[in-house]
């Protein structure tokens, strides 16, 4: 049985590639029948590039694989455990029933977009790790469970996935049926001091700065054990066809920010940074790809860090140097120096900030501490006066 | 008992004489002495070195016939050595009260009044008073159930099968003849090749060596791991080792990766080189806790902003320093001005000489300088006096968020205390680990330390009957449900500090959590599921301009930067702008935020627009 859901969430800009876990448990998705499609597309002519487009295809992950395992042994893995979510029929989210049909429930989306998907940090969700020691807590539509998080501010006002992302979004050019922050956002407010700084509003998305958290797993690792000793020992990790998957490290705090596609500061994450173990062909924490991606986190607030959080805090534009590592992947015999640091790194669709101008934005410029001045005093004059002691 | 054992031993004549009148070398044949000053078998082991037999000379020997192994202890090594064995069993890591204690007031409620410890027995607080202490075989509660099925598995008096690490042998030879290679004999003596648990060699360590502290301290605080640059972070069993678990395979099926170590541990020091026999093995009277059992700080070798580390003069053959030195590769002689701790006790391995505070590595004999921060501007800045050295100079802190604990009837658990499996098992799942940023609160003397959960604990009952008696029930503490931090040393210590603005800018580090600071609300974003407007991984929040607290630090006296506090600390972001380095004049008094509307301030500040 097919296993299916819609990607009314995927950003234009976002690959949205995840390796699942485990795919959707069949009970939570109906069966549907590729003559409802053509039923519905009788009359719904526009909505037939929703069932060619990305979510219906999935070539950017199948890409993906073939890039990182090579094409034999990416197209298995691809057809294993990426292909599990793909939206078949029109009744994937808007249900097998006939007329009336309305539009998808988040519940629909959630049901792919879990996990390290930006639909499941809308809703307050954070994967968990790997381990079973951290596999407890609530558990989403496809029974995975998730850490809770702060969510959305759009969700805790009541708008759903679909309220942004339109039919469209399945097609072949999602960004056009997809709402941006400036669609409804026209004008930031000027009387916050960091929409005072030109540099901020012209090449910035809003997100770098609002979106307040972010899942992101540095180091997704496979290993395919041989021995039966071996697989005894990873038989307690989640299973993706016949390999284990597991993590080096995973967070869910501020993401780190790059450049977007079209050169403005944004959030970006590894997409992945995979390794895998596969003795049968001599892999032993091979790096296969060191890839990142600029995303949209939806986890969007009226707030923000403090100017601190990215200027001077090299390690968030993916330039930690050697001596403030905490982390030590060279230590345990990875290719990487540290995951923070972009060396042997790229950014597909986007890049790492380039250093020159990492080295400008933290310049001490009069307009930074005029802004830094104000932001703190916004924020001492909200709190109450000391008590008089 | 103990005199009879020794005069049993036919005290030997001369060097290892009496080694080899005895018989049991005709088997043991090739097995290590334990060192040049023990050389006798009988005199530690007991039995009859003249039998013919295995079973004949064996019989009566000390341990064999207890589990816990007491008995050769206290009468093998506390035949010789009375005064040792009767200060470990008036300290922390042998009576175990202060934990109890601990849990007890954390799992439910303080309980004054009586006293419980790992057996049964009196002893005496630091000013002398006598304090008698019930076994806690007979705490009959979940506190009691925890410490005896989990925490006194690592207890020094109990011997620790475990061959992967974490085993230890009972009493003094926990420390002296600790597990290691795999927990089995690997020596000369070919009746015991192979053989487990037992110590890699019969060679006493005299100096216990790191192996012996990591069997027990990896757990918890984990602070072995931090100082050798390790963690057992997410269990992720990767990177992998020769296809299997890695990069370390670690105690209980935990893998350990590596973390940047601690400044101490790459200069070759290990845990002796800093803590001292007297905090190890105790001075005879019984601190109420391990926190209240140590007598060294960082200050001591390292000075603080006013005052320089201390010295005394080591004045008799008989003075500490000397006698415990005996055995360290560089000795301490009467007329050296040795360091003094906390306490203005003399350490054995820390001199003054040139001018210069030289640390000598016990078992090496390396020569480390240790530089002396007194007068810089970093470590005098008005306003940190509170802080210890461990809330900049940290680089890591491990915070384990979330510790769900069921204990379920329906099952069976092994009771380390009373040796047998009784009704009700253990087990134990957890949120997230971190290791920074890390939180910053008042410690119980009311300096700034980084706090750790201690713990989040969340606790699951499963009756008999399969009904649950408590469903993830965050526990009573000083009278209300709250979760709970404890300051706590990481010990992963770098010499780069936290920056002022890294430190200031960022609440994550005063026990906010992960936040976003929006309309006078500071905003945690990792929530507790129980609560979703209570931050899990911090301890307060901001809400309506006004700074709440949410969780407690425990030890009398801690607790959480207030409303003021929080303030100040924030405010010092107008200045940093400005005044960025730690040797601007402005921080040498403290800091009158009001001048930023003086003339001066105003100048400048209207030159900015």
């Amino acid at each position: 049985m097919r296993r299916i859901a819609a990607l009314w969430l995927a950003c234009a800009s976002a690959l949205a590639l995840a390796l699942c876990s485990a795919p959707p448990p069949a009970a939570a998705v109906a069966a549907a029948p590729a003559s409802v499609s053509t039923a519905c597309l009788t009359c719904h002519a526009s909505a037939a590039a929703a069932l060619t487009g990305p979510m219906a295809t999935r070539a950017d992950e199948r890409a993906f694989t073939h890039r990182a395992f090579g094409p034999v042994e990416g197209e298995r893995f691809f057809t294993q455990s990426c292909a599990g979510c793909h939206v078949t029929s029109c009744s994937d989210c808007h249900g097998a029933a006939t007329h009336p049909v309305g539009r998808p429930r988040d519940e629909a989306c959630l049901r792919c977009h879990r996990e390290d998907s930006v639909g499941a940090a809308y809703h307050g969700r954070a994967p968990r790790e790997d381990h079973p020691r951290y596999q407890r807590g609530p558990k989403g539509e496809s029974g995975e469970h998730y850490l809770s998080m702060l969510p959305d501010v759009h969700q805790e006002r009541g708008m759903t996935c679909a309220d942004c992302h339109r039919m469209g979004a399945h097609g072949h050019d999602a960004a056009k049926s997809t709402r941006t922050c400036r669609d409804c956002h026209r004008a930031p407010r000027p009387d916050v001091p960091e929409h005072a700084i030109g540099a901020h509003l012209e090449k910035m998305r809003c997100s770098a700065c609002h979106a307040a958290w972010a899942a992101q797993e540095y180091g997704t690792f496979l290993v395919r054990p041989q021995t039966p000793e071996q697989r005894e020992a990873f038989s307690v990790l989640p299973q993706q066809g016949d390999w284990r998957k597991s993590a080096v490290h995973k967070r869910q705090d501020a993401p780190p920010l790059g450049l977007d596609a079209d050169g403005l500061v944004a959030p970006i994450r590894p997409k992945l940074v995979l390794f895998a173990t596969d003795p049968a062909r001599g892999w032993e924490n091979r790096l296969l790809a060191a890839e990142w991606a600029p995303f949209e986190p939806h986890t969007v607030r009226r707030g923000s860090v403090a100017c601190g959080g990215c200027h001077d805090q090299p390690r968030r534009f993916v330039l930690e140097a050697d001596a403030d590592r905490v982390l030590r992947p060279d230590l345990d015999g990875l290719a990487l120096r540290s995951f923070w640091n972009r060396a042997g790194q790229t950014v597909r669709g986007g890049a790492f900030l380039p250093g020159p101008r990492h080295a400008a934005m933290n310049r001490k410029t009069d307009t930074y501490v005029r802004e830094s001045l104000r932001q703190w005093q916004n924020l001492l004059r909200r709190a109450e006066p000391p008590s008089a002691r | 008992m103990a005199l009879l054992a020794t005069a049993c031993a036919a005290p030997p004549t001369s060097g290892d004489g009496g080694a080899s009148q005895e018989a049991c070398l005709s088997c043991h044949r090739g097995l290590e002495h334990a060192s040049a000053t023990h050389s006798g078998c009988v005199s530690c082991h007991g039995g009859d070195p003249v039998a013919a037999t295995k079973d004949a000379a064996h019989r009566g020997i000390y341990g064999l016939s207890n589990p816990s192994f007491a008995g050769r202890w206290e009468k093998g090594c506390g035949g010789c050595h009375r005064h040792q064995v009767e200060r470990v069993r008036s300290s922390p890591m042998y009576t175990n009260a202060g934990m109890i204690r601990q849990i007890q007031a954390t799992w439910e409620g303080e309980a004054p009044g009586v006293d419980f410890a790992s057996v049964a027995g009196k002893s005496f607080d630091p000013r002398g008073g006598p304090i008698e202490h019930r076994s806690v075989g007979q705490l009959d509660n979940l506190s009691g159930e925890l410490y005896r099925k989990f925490c006194a598995r690592c207890h020094v008096a109990r011997q620790n099968d475990a061959m992967d690490g974490a085993g230890h042998p009972a009493g003094c030879a926990a420390c002296h003849f600790p597990y290691s290679e795999g927990a089995t004999y690997r020596g000369g003596d070919p009746t015991m090749q192979g053989k487990s648990p037992f110590s890699a060699s019969h060679e006493m360590r005299g100096l216990p060596p790191m192996e012996a502290c990591l069997a027990c301290h990896q757990r918890s605080g984990r602070h072995a791991l931090s100082y050798q640059g390790l963690m057992d972070g997410n269990n992720g069993l990767v990177p992998t080792k020769g296809g299997g678990p890695g990069p370390i395979p670690g105690s209980d099926d935990r893998s350990f990766s590596h973390i940047a170590p601690d400044v101490h541990f790459a200069a070759g020091m290990e845990c002796i080189d800093c803590h001292t026999a007297r905090e190890v093995m105790g001075d005879g009277y019984l601190a109420p806790d391990m926190a209240a059992q140590l007598e060294v700080r960082c200050e001591d070798c390292h000075g603080d902003g006013t005052q320089r580390p201390r010295f005394a003069e080591v004045a008799r053959e008989s003075d500490p320093p000397v006698v415990e030195s005996k055995q360290y590769a560089v000795r301490i002689s009467v007329g050296d001005r040795a360091a003094l701790t906390s306490r203005g006790r003399p350490f054995s391995n820390v001199v003054l000489r040139d001018g210069e505070v030289v640390l000598f590595t016990k078992r090496t004999g390396r020569r480390l300088v240790s530089p002396v921060v007194t007068g810089s501007p970093e470590h005098h800045l008005a306003g940190h006096e509170r802080l210890t050295c461990a809330a900049c100079h940290s680089r890591s802190v491990v915070q384990c968020y979330g510790c769900h604990t069921t204990y379920d009837k329906r099952g069976t658990g092994f009771d380390f205390v009373n040796n047998q499996d009784t009704v009700g098992f253990f087990s134990e799942t957890e949120d997230v680990r971190s290791l920074y940023p890390f939180p910053l609160a008042l410690d119980r003397s009311g300096r700034i330390a980084p706090v750790t959960p201690g713990c989040q604990t969340f606790v699951t009952a499963i009756e008999a009957d399969g009904t649950v008696s408590l469903d993830d029930q965050v526990l009573r503490y000083k009278g209300k449900p709250q979760l709970r931090f404890a300051a706590f040393f990481g010990h992963n210590t770098g010499t780069k500090a936290i920056g002022c603005v890294e430190c200031h800018g960022n609440p994550q580090f005063f026990g906010f959590g992960q936040h976003v600071i929006e309309d006078g609300a500071v905003r945690g974003t990792l929530l507790c599921e129980k609560n979703p407007k209570k931050p899990l991984d911090g301890f307060l929040a901001m809400e309506q301009g006004r700074v709440v607290s949410h969780a407690a630090i425990t030890r009398e006296g801690a607790r959480p930067l207030d409303h003021d506090e929080v303030r100040a600390v924030l405010s010092v972001n107008l200045c940093l702008p400005c005044h960025s380095r730690a040797d601007d004049p402005v921080y040498r008094k403290p800091l009158r935020f009001e001048d930023l509307d003086d003339a001066t301030h105003r100048r400048a500040l209207a030159r900015l627009r």
